[in-house]
């Protein structure tokens, strides 16, 4: 074919007027349409049957038709956004509406051209606001602008659905920086265009999301759902669709129910994936609901508290006046834990569920328990405990009673498995001593709750002074009663001990041993203990025995172990309660100590935090 | 391919014009030339996913700065920028990663050496990637580019596409006087319709005094020696280049709205010679 050299342009553009005619398609066949399929909007005027509508608190004069400036024709659609200030209204937004609704399922996109006054961004633009329940609303969000003419493309994410539609376009744009500008619209129409391509549809912004411990009742609804495609320039672009363009499913509704609204219901324990489509594009993006079915929870309550109110100061308890708290729940970054009061019997109970770690915040009002002694909380978990950690941290502000200024403190209580246990109210009655490091308590403003239970109820977070507090026993360790033939002693004054052994072995530790005279009777005491080992002078073969015997005492730890030891070393610890009310006797039975070999002892060991009195060590049937 | 700047806007429209004159009548029959040919050549790009193109057809090059057209990607080797899609097609993929120093990687496959011919029917069934910066091409260079050097050795651009401009390709040929911006040239547009969403045949007809470009069956530029402003360098044997560029002075810079990765998928390229 030859090349030719020039051509008349006005002769060009009949040719392209002449083809685009004959290049349509034909409809010859089709059923009638019940609805107008009128695709202008706004091209030099009102469309058949338009209408607008201001939004009520917009100002309602925003929009007008401009003559003067134009993209093509003779007319183009004028907003004028307000001052932030204007007594008329501080945004311009509304909706363009036919009645009846048009026919848009020959269409692929909306299309515009706009421009501004100065660069800008409009807050949405989009069609399917219908003024109602704007079932297929698609909002494109930021519209950049500025004083070029350029075209706008919003998708009609699938046009059969539109077969009566009349929010044709709506609106809203607020001033920038506090003042107004004008943008104008023109060519506004819809259009069928083969150069809008590659769509991909999305539901909860394309992540796949994961709900672990979820239970029966509980309720999710799926939003953010969009629309990506590819604009005539190779850009894409993203737009807000209506969550009825969706069709939801879950893989097991048996465990979770999806309605056509998104709404999720969890209905049993297992597992269930919520998935969406789009006409029969699979949306991208899914919920995946793990549930363990029927929350488990406390039917009882802890016991009630009874100390005098004016030794407390109470921060939740139905047994006392409490103190105002800011929140049981500052959802802190990374925190994912849930909570909310239940009742029992009438009473008010916290529950937490997935607790990875919770703020509790009396910023506005600081505790002052610098005269209390202790610290209590109760709590009960449906979780396992078996090697599994609660941690209560306590944050003194300072003087300045504010975070940050050099003068905050804090200190966090461990507390292991036991005294944790499943299914039962554990009353904590924590002594101020055992938050080392809590330089005051005078300005306390949070507390912080942690560690490896992901569900917690609890009750009676109070601090208390629960009197002058002996800082050693008063009376010996209870004399052990088993006859003598049936002992093996490492330390009793009412036995003879085993020959040798060394209490203070260096083991690297920092605990201070001493042996003191407690009420004339021989008594082991662990200063600032975090670890001390006891060597004894030949291995024992305990294998005859039933159980390991102690006596201690201590109302500053709240963290004890014992182990004991055979070569291997094999050795396991058993977690004692502490602290302790008055002198508290422990008989562990040996088998509980496996793998340790009995028939060859060669140590113990203690592990754990605070001043500990110890007495009575030994082996008995 | 090796050219730098944009063309006259006059000639575009020109162009586009006469492009929608055709594609609205299709079936109106274009007077084309008889012309028989037998196959001599051809790729079809079976096999399994993953699997890199036929060495004995093809080489990669290797690098990166696009040989003087200032392209920001890295040519590789790797299936990652170059394999079968285990659906009848070769996959030339534009990654953004981080690469020797570059922030793209692709390919860039050859027959230099291993097929090159003079004259004949050079066709690929291909669909192209999109997105501003995506340079997609389909292109022959003369096998004498070592010994006498570009332009000299004369460049047939058989389909050469903007990523930001989905729905129009061009046709170019290059030559001593008239390379680079002066290449002779003419672009195919879509009306509604893009390259990247289906597959399209390119193709040149080339004989002693003419190439004529093709897509889909559709001619929409002949150019004979009379429309080259120098010598007629196309009267030697030339091989066939495949290749996925990212930014370059064709196409300007990808942006930060560039989808990636961006592959071209190619069914197959089939070469014939004239018989009579």
């Amino acid at each position: 074919m030859k090349k030719i050299k020039s051509i008349c342009p006005i002769a060009a553009l009949i040719t392209i007027l002449l083809i685009g005619a004959s290049c349509e398609r034909k409809f010859d066949g089709l059923p009638l349409a019940t609805y107008p399929t009128t695709p202008e909007v706004f091209v030099d005027g009102f469309s058949s049957g338009l209408y607008y509508a201001a939004y009520g608190t917009s100002k309602v004069t925003a929009f007008s038709v401009d003559y003067n400036i134009k993209y093509t024709g003779v007319a183009s659609m004028k907003f004028e956004v307000p001052d932030t200030s204007d007594p008329n209204g501080s945004y311009a937004g509304g909706v363009f509406g036919t009645n009846p609704g048009r026919d848009l399922s020959g269409y692929n996109v909306l299309t515009f051209w706009a421009k501004a006054s100065e660069p800008a961004n409009i807050i949405e633009v989009g069609f399917g606001n219908d003024m109602g329940a704007s079932k297929y609303q698609v909002t494109l969000t930021n519209l950049a602008v500025n004083s070029n003419w350029m075209q706008y493309y919003i998708l009609i994410p699938n046009p059969s659905l539109l077969k009566e539609e009349r929010g044709m376009f709506f609106y809203a744009a607020a001033p920038k920086n506090g003042r107004g500008y004008t943008f104008w619209i023109d060519d506004l129409k819809f259009e069928q265009l083969g150069t809008i391509a590659h769509a991909t549809f999305g539901i909860l912004n394309g992540n796949d999301s994961i709900k672990d411990n979820v239970e029966t009742g509980d309720k999710y609804t799926i939003t953010d759902m969009y629309a990506t495609y590819n604009l005539p320039t190779g850009i894409n672009q993203k737009v807000g669709l209506a969550v009825a363009y969706f069709t939801f499913t879950s893989s097991n509704p048996a465990v979770a129910t999806v309605d056509v609204f998104g709404n999720v219901v969890i209905a049993d324990s297992g597992w269930a994936v919520i998935t969406a489509k789009l006409g029969d594009t699979d949306a991208e993006g899914s919920l995946t609901i793990h549930s363990k079915g029927q929350s488990v929870g406390p039917t009882d309550l802890p016991p009630t508290p009874t100390f005098a109110p004016d030794k407390v100061i109470s921060l939740y308890s139905d047994a006392y006046t409490n103190v105002i708290v800011d929140t049981w729940n500052t959802h802190w970054l990374y925190s994912t834990a849930q909570n909310m009061e239940i009742q029992i019997s009438g009473e008010n109970v916290m529950r937490y569920w997935e607790l990875n770690f919770v703020g509790i915040e009396f910023t506005s009002h600081p505790i002052d328990a610098s005269a209390m002694s202790h610290f209590n909380i109760d709590i009960w978990t449906p979780n396992p405990t078996t090697e599994k950690t609660f941690k209560i941290k306590l944050v003194d502000f300072g003087e300045n009673g504010m975070l940050g200024g050099d003068d905050d403190s804090e200190a966090e209580v461990v507390i292991a498995s036991p005294p944790l246990a499943t299914q039962q109210w554990i009353s904590l009655s924590i002594p101020m001593s055992a938050f080392t490091g809590l330089l005051s308590r005078s300005h306390l403003a949070q507390l912080i709750l942690s560690g490896d239970l992901p569900d917690v109820y609890m009750d009676n977070v109070y601090f208390s002074d629960n009197g002058a507090q002996p800082t050693e026993p008063t009376t010996a360790a209870p004399v052990p009663t088993f006859i003598a033939a049936d002992v093996i002693s490492v330390f009793s004054d009412h036995y003879t001990n085993l020959a040798g052994t060394d209490f203070y072995p260096d083991w690297g530790q920092t605990t201070v041993v001493s042996e003191v005279l407690i009420a004339g009777n021989n008594t082991l005491k662990y200063t600032g203990l975090n670890y001390q080992g006891i060597q004894l002078g030949a291995n024992q073969n305990v294998s005859s025995m039933g159980y390991l015997h102690l006596d201690f005492w201590s109302v500053t730890s709240v963290s004890l172990s014992v182990f004991l030891i055979s070569p291997g070393p094999v050795e396991k610890a058993y977690t004692l309660t502490v602290p302790t009310s008055g002198w508290a006797s422990a008989d562990i039975p040996l088998s509980f100590f496996s793998p340790v070999d009995l028939t060859d002892i060669i140590q113990f060991k203690f592990e754990g935090n605070g001043d500990i009195y110890i007495d009575n060590i030994l082996f008995h049937k | 391919m090796k050219k730098y700047s944009t063309r006259m806007v006059s000639a575009a429209i020109f162009s586009l014009l006469f492009v929608i004159l055709i594609g609205c009548h299709k079936e109106d029959v274009q007077k084309l030339p008889q012309r028989n040919y037998q196959l001599t050549w051809s790729d079809e790009f079976d096999g399994m996913a993953g699997v890199s193109p036929d060495s004995t057809k093809w080489k990669f090059d290797i690098g990166n700065g696009g040989w003087g057209n200032a392209e920001l990607e890295y040519y590789t080797n790797r299936a990652a920028n170059a394999s079968l899609d285990g659906n009848g097609n070769l996959a030339i993929t534009a990654r953004k990663e981080s690469y020797s120093g570059s922030a793209f990687t692709s390919a860039r496959i050859k027959t230099s050496g291993l097929f090159e011919q003079p004259y004949g029917r050079f066709e690929a069934r291909i669909k192209t990637p999109w997105g501003p910066g995506i340079w997609p091409a389909f292109w022959l260079l003369g096998s004498n580019i070592d010994s006498i050097a570009w332009p000299q050795c004369g460049e047939i651009d058989i389909m050469e596409l903007r990523g930001q401009k989905p729905n129009i390709i061009s046709g170019t040929v290059h030559g001593p006087g008239y390379s680079g911006a002066s290449g002779i040239t003419k672009s195919f547009a879509f009306e509604s319709n893009r390259f990247d969403v289906g597959f399209h045949l390119f193709a040149i007809e080339w004989g002693t005094d003419y190439i004529d470009f093709f897509v889909d069956g559709t001619l929409y530029q002949e150019i004979t020696p009379n429309d080259v402003t120098g010598n007629w360098v196309f009267d030697q044997p030339f091989f066939m280049i495949l290749n996925v560029a990212v930014g370059g002075n064709y196409v300007g810079f990808p942006t930060n709205q560039t989808p990636f990765p961006q592959s071209m998928l190619v069914d197959y390229v089939r070469v014939y010679r004239e018989v009579n």
